[in-house]
Formats: C-alpha cells, sequence, structure tokens
C-alpha cells in the first residue's frame, strides 16, 4: 500500500507542485479513486480524482472565458462543498487569486471585502449569499458576475450580473474546446512568487485585512503540517477519512481539508450544514479531526447533558468509565500523551464498557489523531478526552504563516502549551515584549493593498510578529499568555492576562462568554454570557421556569451559579487577578450584530459600545442590571432594564 | 484523461468505509434490509441454527412438530398481520380463509374417497391454488369489507366463519362432509416432503423434511411480505390504518388498497392452511368453522398483537409464543397442583390455563406493550444502541 502513498512528486517538466498540480498527478495515477463525498439526497455521493481534476479544468476555463487574468481576484462565498475547492483550485490552476468569505458575513463585510480585495467574479452559494452580494453590488464597481450554486430562489430574478453554476461550467466546457491547453500554459507559467489565496483575519481590532499567501507559501505549509505530520501526526495517508465543516476561508479548514486532501489524498466528507455536524460525524467516523474549542467544549458539554438524562444502570457504569477516564486523562497528562501500562489497562477495562459506545455515538471512534487550533482550549476538556482515548494535539499558527508555528507532538504533549515549534522554521521569543516572532518560507507576502500594516508585521529580517506573547515551558514547549494588544493594565500598575481568566471561566459547562476587564481599573470585573443549553438544562431539572435567553441569564439561581463559578476561578488565580464584580451579558453575542468576529471571538472593541453601560454599573458601584459580586446577587432594577429595552427598540 | 469522468466507475478505499455502517453511498445499501453487518451477521447465523437444528440431539419429532406448526402460524400470522396490523382492517375471519385454503388443497391434491372427490394433482399446483382460491374469495369479499370499518367490519368478517362452516359441512364432494377428509401429500416430481428420505446418503427424518419446506417457503413469504410492507402498497397499508378519510385525500385509493391487503392476506391464509392441512392429517369442517374457527382466528389475532402489530418478525415471534406457550404449560402443570391433565379431576384443565393465560396475555401487551414482543426486542435493543446515553 505505502507506495501509493507517496505524495505527488513535482514532475521535472510539469512545472511546481502547486495544487492543481496534485490533483492532475492524483487524477493521472488514480482516476476512479474516490476523493470527495458529499451528502446530498440523502446518501454521500462519491466523486473521483478524475471528476475533481474535470471539474477544476472547466472552472479555470470559464473563468477565463469570464475574462479573469492572472492575478485577478475572484471570492467564493459558500458552505464547504465540493464546488469550493473545484472553484479554489480552478481559480488559482489559471492563476487567479481566491477569497473567501465566511457564510455568515453580513452584507455589509460583504461589501468591504469584495471592494478591498477587488473581486472581479462571486462565487455565491444560494438565494441567502446572493440577496447580499445583490444588496452591495452597487458598491463594488469590479464585481462583473455572480455566479450561484444553488439555482433555488434566484432562477427568476432578473439580473445581468447573474450567472448559473451550470451555464458556468458548460462555458469553461466550450473554452476548453476551443483552447485545450490553457490550464498547462497556465500551469508552466506559475511561480512561488505567484499569490494564490486572500484569506481575511478576523480581525478583533479593527478591519479585516487581506493576508497573501503565495504558492511558495502554501507548499510549504503543505510539506510541513501534512506530509511532515505538523498538523495530523503520524502523517494523513489516503485511507484516511476527514469531516469538512469548518469555514474553508479560514486557514485552518483550509490546511485540514484542500492541502490534507491535496498532499495525502485523504477522502474529505463535507458536512450538510453546521447545524448537522454531529450526526454527521457519526456517520463518517473520521479518523483525522481538527476542531476548534468550541466545538470540543459542545461535544464535552452534550456528553454530560445527555448522561443526565440516562437511566441509572447507564449513569452509573458512565461514572465508573469516567473515574477510569480521570485516571488516564491525569496520567497521560502527567506522561506527555506516553501510554503506561496502567493507563492500558485501564483503558481495555472502560474501552468494552464506556468508551467504545461513547467514542461512537460523538463520531470520534475512529479518530487517530485529532487537532485543537484557533483558540486556547480549557485543560479539563482536553483531559476528558485524553481520558476516554482521544488524544488531542494542541496546534497553534496563524494566518499570516499558514499556520505553520508550533504543534504538540505525540508522546510530547504538554498541557496548557501549544507545542513545540515545527521543524524546519525559525521561532524566537522578542527579548522586551515576549511576542512569539516567526521565520520561514511560509510567512506570508503581506497585506493586501495594506503596505503600512504589512511593515508593522513583517520587520527588515522577516521576521514575522505574531502579536502574541508567549513564554518558554521547559525550554523546548510554547505557551500563549494572551494577545498583545487584550494585555491588562490595572490602576495598581499590574500586568494581567484576561484570556487566562477568561478561559478559566469558559472551563465552566455554563458559562459561554466572559470578557474580562479591568485597564486602568482598580480591580477586574467580567462580563457574562450563559452557555444557554446547559444552564436552560440545569434550570429545566431546578423546575425553574424561564422563557428567553435573557430571562434566563438574568435569575437569581442562574447568577448565584455565575457567582460560584467566578468563585472556583478565583481560587486558581492571584489575589490581583480575582473578579469582583460581574453583570450578565442580556443577549447570546452574534456575528451578525458585530461582537463576534467570523470565527467567533469576541470583539473586545464593540464590548464597550454594546455593554458599557453593564461596566459602569459596576465601577459606579451601582446596582441596575443584574449580575453581583463575591458576596451576594442583586436582579437588578426591572424598570431600568425595560427602559434598556424600549431604547433597543428605538 | 482518456475516458470522461462521468463514465469512470468510482472506486472507494475500503478503508475509507470499513467499520462506519451509516456512512451510505448508496441507495440500495442504505433501503437493505439487512444494512448493517451486525444484522447481517446474526440473521445468518439464526438461519444456520433453524437448519441445523433438525440434525441436533435436541430435535424430537414431537419437538420438530411443533416447531413446524410454529412455521405454518406465522405464515399465517403474517397475512393476518398485512390485512390487521399494516392495513388497520381487523379481520375475525381468518379462519375461514385458511380452512378454505385447507380444503382446496385437500380437494386438488387429495384421492377421491367415498363421497368426496380429489384431483390428486403434485404440490407445486396445489399448494398454489390453496393460496389463489382464498385470495380469489378474499377479492370477492373485500369491496364489501371495505364499506365498513372497526366494530361493523369486525362483525362482517366474523360472519364469515359461520358461512363456511355451512360450506365446509355440506359440500360433501369438496369437504367430505362432518367427517372431514385426509390431508394431500406434499409431492413434488415424486419426492414426498413428508415421507422419510435418503438425500445424498443422509437420512433424512419425515419431520425433518417437512420441517425444513415449511421454513424455507415461511422464509420465501417473510421476505415477501416484508418487501410489500415498505413499498408503495405498503406505505399505502398505513396511510389507511391511520386515518383512511385523510389517506383518500392524500390520493391513496381507498378501495383498491383495502381489496390488496384482504387480497394478499386471504393467499397467505390459504398457503397456511395447506400446510396446517398436512401437520394435521385428518381435516374437519370442525376445525375451521364455527366456534372453533372463531377461537383460531382469535389465536391468530393474538400471534399479532402478542407478538407485535405490523412487524413481520414480530408475526414469527408470535406465532412460536402461542404455539409452544401450551406445551410449556402441559411441562409445567406436572409441578403445579391444581392444574391436571385433560380429565375433569383437577380444578383447572391445560386447556384452561392457556385460555386465561392467553387471555391475560393479551390484556397485559395492549395495556404494557402494544407493539409486542417485537417491541420489547426494540426496547432493548434501543437501550444498548443509546449506551452509555438513553436517547
Amino acid at each position: 500500500m505505502t507506495a501509493t502513498l507517496e505524495p505527488a512528486a513535482p514532475h521535472a517538466d510539469a512545472g511546481l507542485a502547486t495544487i492543481p498540480a496534485r490533483i492532475r498527478d492524483h487524477a493521472t495515477r488514480d482516476p476512479a479513486r474516490v476523493c470527495m463525498r458529499e451528502k446530498r439526497y440523502g446518501i454521500w455521493q462519491d466523486i473521483t480524482w478524475a471528476a475533481y481534476w474535470d471539474n477544476v479544468q472547466l472552472v479555470g476555463h470559464a473563468l477565463v472565458s469570464l475574462g479573469v487574468e492572472p492575478g485577478d481576484r475572484v471570492a467564493v462565498h459558500s458552505e464547504n462543498r465540493p464546488e469550493w475547492l473545484y472553484a479554489d483550485v480552478g481559480i488559482v490552476a489559471v492563476r487567479a487569486i481566491t477569497m473567501g468569505l465566511y457564510p455568515t458575513n453580513p452584507a455589509t463585510e460583504v461589501a468591504y471585502l469584495l471592494q478591498d480585495s477587488g473581486s472581479k467574479i462571486l462565487i455565491a452559494e444560494d438565494q441567502e449569499q446572493v440577496d447580499k452580494a445583490l444588496a452591495v453590488e452597487a458598491d463594488c464597481p469590479d464585481l462583473e458576475w455572480i455566479v450561484y450554486l444553488e439555482p433555488r430562489g434566484v432562477r427568476e430574478y432578473d439580473h445581468p450580473k447573474l450567472m448559473d453554476w451550470q451555464d458556468f461550467i458548460e462555458r469553461g466546457r466550450q473554452h476548453r474546446g476551443s483552447d485545450a491547453s490553457l490550464i498547462d500554459r497556465r500551469a508552466a507559467d506559475a511561480t512561488d512568487a505567484d499569490i494564490v489565496t486572500l484569506i481575511y483575519t478576523s480581525g478583533t481590532t479593527g478591519p479585516p485585512k487581506g493576508a497573501m499567501l503565495t504558492g511558495g507559501n502554501v507548499a510549504f505549509a503543505m510539506e510541513t503540517l501534512v506530509a511532515d505530520g505538523g498538523f495530523y501526526n503520524p502523517p494523513p495517508t489516503n485511507d484516511d477519512v476527514v469531516l469538512s465543516y469548518l469555514p474553508l476561508c479560514h486557514v485552518a479548514e483550509r490546511a485540514a481539508t484542500t492541502w490534507t486532501n491535496a498532499q495525502a489524498g485523504v477522502t474529505v466528507h463535507f458536512a450538510e450544514s453546521i447545524e448537522t455536524v454531529q450526526a454527521n460525524l457519526k456517520e463518517v467516523q473520521p479518523t483525522l479531526f481538527f476542531a476548534v474549542p468550541r466545538i470540543w467544549e459542545k461535544i464535552y458539554a452534550g456528553i454530560h447533558i445527555k448522561m443526565n438524562s440516562a437511566s441509572l444502570l447507564k449513569k452509573l457504569t458512565y461514572g465508573f468509565g469516567m473515574k477510569l477516564a480521570t485516571k488516564i486523562g491525569d496520567e497521560l497528562v502527567e506522561r506527555e500523551g506516553n501510554h503506561s501500562v496502567k493507563t492500558r489497562v485501564l483503558y481495555a477495562i472502560g474501552y468494552p464498557l464506556v468508551f467504545r459506545a461513547l467514542r461512537d455515538r460523538v463520531g470520534l471512534r475512529k479518530v487517530r489523531a485529532a487537532g485543537s487550533g484557533a483558540a486556547p482550549i480549557a485543560p479539563e476538556v482536553l483531559r476528558f478526552f485524553f481520558g476516554i482515548g482521544v488524544i488531542i494535539y494542541e496546534i497553534y499558527g496563524m494566518t499570516e504563516n499558514c499556520a505553520v508555528a508550533t504543534v504538540n507532538r505525540p508522546g510530547r504533549v504538554k498541557l496548557g502549551s501549544v507545542g513545540e515549534p515545527q521543524p524546519g522554521i525559525e521561532l524566537k521569543l522578542d527579548e522586551e515584549t515576549g511576542e512569539i516572532l516567526t521565520r520561514h518560507p511560509a510567512v506570508f507576502a503581506g497585506y493586501w493593498n495594506k503596505p503600512d500594516k504589512t511593515a508593522e508585521t513583517i520587520d527588515d529580517d522577516g521576521w514575522l510578529h505574531t502579536g502574541d506573547v508567549g513564554e518558554w515551558v521547559d525550554g523546548t514547549h510554547i505557551k500563549i499568555v494572551d494577545r498583545i494588544k487584550d494585555i491588562i493594565i490595572t490602576a495598581g500598575g499590574k500586568n494581567i492576562s484576561p484570556s487566562e481568566i477568561e478561559n478559566s471561566l469558559k472551563t465552566s459547562p455554563f458559562i459561554k462568554e466572559a470578557v474580562v476587564i479591568g485597564d486602568k481599573r482598580p480591580y477586574l470585573t467580567a462580563l457574562i454570557g450563559i452557555e444557554m443549553d446547559t444552564v436552560g438544562d440545569w434550570a429545566q431539572r431546578r423546575k425553574i421556569p424561564y422563557t428567553t435567553f435573557r430571562d434566563l441569564a438574568e435569575k437569581e439561581e442562574v447568577l448565584k451559579l455565575m457567582q460560584k463559578a467566578i468563585a472556583d476561578t478565583n481560587d486558581r488565580f492571584a489575589r490581583v487577578e480575582n473578579v469582583r464584580k460581574f453583570r450578565m451579558m442580556p443577549k447570546e453575542l452574534d456575528h451578525e450584530d458585530g461582537e463576534l468576529t467570523a470565527t467567533q471571538k469576541v470583539k473586545r472593541s464593540s464590548m464597550h459600545d454594546m455593554f458599557g453601560h453593564l461596566v459602569d454599573d459596576m465601577y459606579g458601584n451601582g446596582t441596575a442590571y443584574p449580575g453581583g459580586d463575591l458576596v451576594e446577587v442583586h436582579t437588578g432594577e426591572r424598570a431600568a432594564s425595560d427602559d434598556e429595552d424600549a431604547e433597543g427598540a428605538a | 484523461m482518456s475516458a470522461p469522468p462521468d463514465t469512470i466507475e468510482p472506486k472507494a478505499a475500503r478503508a475509507t468505509l470499513r467499520g462506519r455502517p451509516e456512512l451510505y453511498t448508496r441507495y440500495a445499501a442504505d433501503q437493505a434490509l439487512l444494512n448493517t453487518n451486525a444484522k447481517k451477521f446474526w440473521t445468518l447465523a439464526l438461519l444456520l441454527a433453524v437448519i441445523i437444528l433438525p440434525f441436533t440431539p435436541f430435535a424430537t419429532r414431537a419437538w420438530l412438530g411443533n416447531l413446524t406448526v410454529v412455521m405454518i402460524y406465522a405464515i399465517g400470522g403474517i397475512g393476518l398481520n398485512l390485512v390487521t396490523g399494516f392495513a388497520g382492517q381487523v379481520s375475525l375471519g381468518h379462519a375461514f380463509f385458511i380452512g378454505l385454503g385447507a380444503f382446496t388443497a385437500a380437494f386438488v391434491g387429495g384421492t377421491p374417497g367415498r363421497t368426496a372427490g380429489g384431483l390428486e394433482l403434485e404440490m407445486w399446483i396445489w399448494l398454489p391454488l390453496a393460496g389463489l382460491v382464498p385470495m380469489a374469495v378474499g377479492l370477492l369479499v373485500a369491496p364489501l369489507a371495505a364499506r365498513v370499518r372497526g366494530l361493523y367490519l369486525a362483525i362482517l368478517t366474523l360472519g364469515l366463519v359461520f358461512l363456511g362452516e355451512h360450506i365446509f359441512r355440506e359440500w360433501e364432494f369438496v369437504t367430505g362432509g362432518f367427517i372431514g377428509r385426509r390431508a394431500p401429500e406434499p409431492v413434488i416430481a415424486g419426492f414426498n416432503f413428508n415421507q422419510r428420505q435418503e438425500i445424498f446418503g443422509v437420512d433424512f427424518e419425515r419431520e425433518a423434511i417437512f420441517y425444513l419446506f415449511c421454513f424455507v417457503l415461511l422464509v420465501i413469504l417473510a421476505v415477501l411480505a416484508r418487501n410489500l410492507a415498505r413499498s408503495k402498497s405498503g406505505r399505502a397499508f398505513a396511510a389507511v390504518r391511520d386515518r383512511d378519510v385523510a389517506a383518500e385525500v392524500m390520493g391513496v385509493p381507498l378501495l383498491k388498497t383495502k381489496v390488496l391487503a384482504f387480497g394478499v392476506s386471504s393467499f397467505y391464509a390459504g398457503i397456511c392452511g395447506g400446510l396446517l392441512a398436512i401437520a394435521f392429517g385428518q381435516i374437519t369442517p370442525e376445525n375451521f368453522g364455527g366456534l372453533a374457527g372463531l377461537l383460531l382466528s382469535v389465536e391468530f389475532l393474538a400471534v399479532i398483537l402478542i407478538g407485535g402489530v405490523a412487524t413481520i418478525s414480530g408475526s414469527i415471534i408470535g406465532a412460536a409464543f402461542v404455539v409452544l406457550l401450551p406445551r410449556f404449560v402441559e411441562i409445567a402443570s406436572a409441578y403445579i397442583p391444581f392444574v391436571g391433565g385433560q380429565g375433569s379431576g383437577a380444578f383447572l384443565t391445560i386447556f384452561q390455563v392457556n385460555q386465561i393465560l392467553f387471555g391475560a396475555l393479551i390484556v397485559a401487551f395492549l395495556i404494557l406493550e402494544p407493539r409486542g414482543l417485537f417491541g420489547l426486542w426494540l426496547r432493548m435493543r434501543n437501550y444498548w444502541k443509546a449506551w452509555p446515553f438513553s436517547y
């Protein structure tokens, strides 16, 4: 088997090992082999390498027939689906530049991204995305065509720039008939310095910036992350199975889906939608699984909620299994992810009782390598998954370095760290600020049309300033302290990392969002957003009636629950780092309302606009809004909060 | 690229499918009767066990006979389940169709006697006819039955049993009158399925041969019924059962659906009757008509209620339960005081105990688990399927 597993080596005469070149090689070598599956009409439809490559060519030809020149930008605004990959690779095959948008991007952001990138063509998934584009189309002078994938609802639209995907592909077919060698010619011209994609960073501060990644960046990233096992270890092979569900416009999912598929030939399965991820996971049982902490926490919380309503025998068995899991998890953490005889024996006892079934139910039974990245993950969650035999390797990287920075390696896992630098790269800490700096061939070419920002980020020696403050752990592993901009300096002059405290708060299954405040203030306070599912379940068990998110969040019992969670966190930190007061967020934070970035990170700047009155209430010693301190809680003055509602409505 | 990609047959790596029972890439796999490996394995194991059973020391002739009756009852139970369980048309006339099948078989396959006639044809003719004749009668009656429902339908079908008693008793040329007639011989091309035989040098008991024959027939008929139940017609049955007015509004032809249900059900009943005749050896109108017929009908209702309404496997489980319970009671009666043999010396006869048990069980199932034994099995399966969760 191993002979066929070798990554597609570049042919001497065929130019660079770009992604299109790799897809072409797979298609020549193994045309009938299934490389992707998409769930449609109730079953997983097979897609072969030949079909993949054929569609890539057709997209490339279609783009050229619509006047796309090398260096032009083409935007893709869609959930994960095969067409995303056809489009992405097809765009690169004719040396144009892919720009991805998050499906959740609201129309205003779509306008900004299309304008900033100057995209010529937009490939939009369905009516929802087409509507956004049409609403702002007048402000995007460069936009010439909007190609839609799902004709449902759009068919009736009468707009000169709209084109159906089928017509688009048909155009490509005709163009291929007249100019068959186009793709080969473009491939021969391709260089390492070609920009292949613009990835807009989420921008917790300021508007998003388009990071330009070159062919050379991506090739190095594929070598390091996929072929050398920097993402999944041992490295993926074409017998591996992955589920693609995180947004493909993010560098992590691009690595986990497009790059892993092109480099190692894994079979990619596209989840039907973000809502069906749990069900799809159970069907697909991937062998490689990358998730952001939010997903891991959701799986973890889901197990707990379901176990709460299980029958007695099941609860007892599960309780016993969890005792084993805790022992296994603790031992594994202590031994840096190496099994000992004890853990193997305990695991062998727990496997038939609980672990096998549990992993099967959540879709992780066949996972042999799991990753977590993009945000810090709570150690409790890691310990739990270690205990049931799913060892999660935390990985650290960012768009600007193609996600190539550090990773925890099998057998050398340090909990709380993001691992060791990837082999073959340079990584150091700034001596003054402790900022993490990286230098390697995957460091990006700069921000699109923002040379000043680029100069701030890459210094003259080629070091990328990540903006993250880190510290060494035992001289080998890196621990992330915080974003350099987020560090709080209290009125007393003490430097505090809010995200450490926030993450500790978020380990409570009842807390979804926590924002610690205290810059230039005498003490720390926090805004707390509840996790509706778990708190709702908790309230039901205690027969506490509630209606909306806000109503639930402001119940006295819930406030006490939060108070306890904060007290637990305070125990783990020094006195100056203790949260003294808290207020409840009256709504669930949302991307479309501008409170979260597309990757679900809290935008601190918007917190002040949205919840300034809550902060003032805390530091002004008021009790106008629901919240409390370490001694007592208060449900606020209802009248005042009703006024707030009226204002909001106005 | 030589061949156009849409003409290439996709080849998936085995490793990307193995151990993923829910990852369906073909509708055929998704819709297969045995759509998981566990189902395939256990079904195969069960089939093998049933086939091997006659050659094990457990299989006395009496027990093989009992198990054969189980299978015959299962065929009849499936028939009743189609019309009553799936299509929701309560039928008390099942015994009539069983009797019709039995006498058709006896007439077509039997030898002429003093009063009764007989055509002395082989089984490949008389067995299908034993099904087709009741089916034809069922199709005749169905349009009448389709006009009424519920209690009225139950009474209408009950009438068939009493009509049947009269016909079976009086049409001596076919039925042999009140003394009845001998069962036909199950012979195909000279091979008698109800006789000691030597096949490839292996000696087969008479009971073993007939047992295996009934088993093959049961498997074929059960699979056919299962496929009917999940076809368009089967969904029409369910629609009619759940609410006939709503079904008609949805475009389900009411008359056609009910007629089909009665027809197929009567066919199964007829086959059951033909085989039952062989198992009994001698059949009389007393077996299928009048009060005895009503009891037989009720016994089949017990099969589907205890086994599981609207399930094929349930019909088989129910048949096993209904047929074997009296045997176990008989064995157990030796150890229980007040329960005696057939005589009047004991406080309760075995027959009475059986009747009480059936009554109690039907009441208990209706209240506690309307899906019957199959429902219990489903509960058990779901319990383990959801492990360690509860849903």
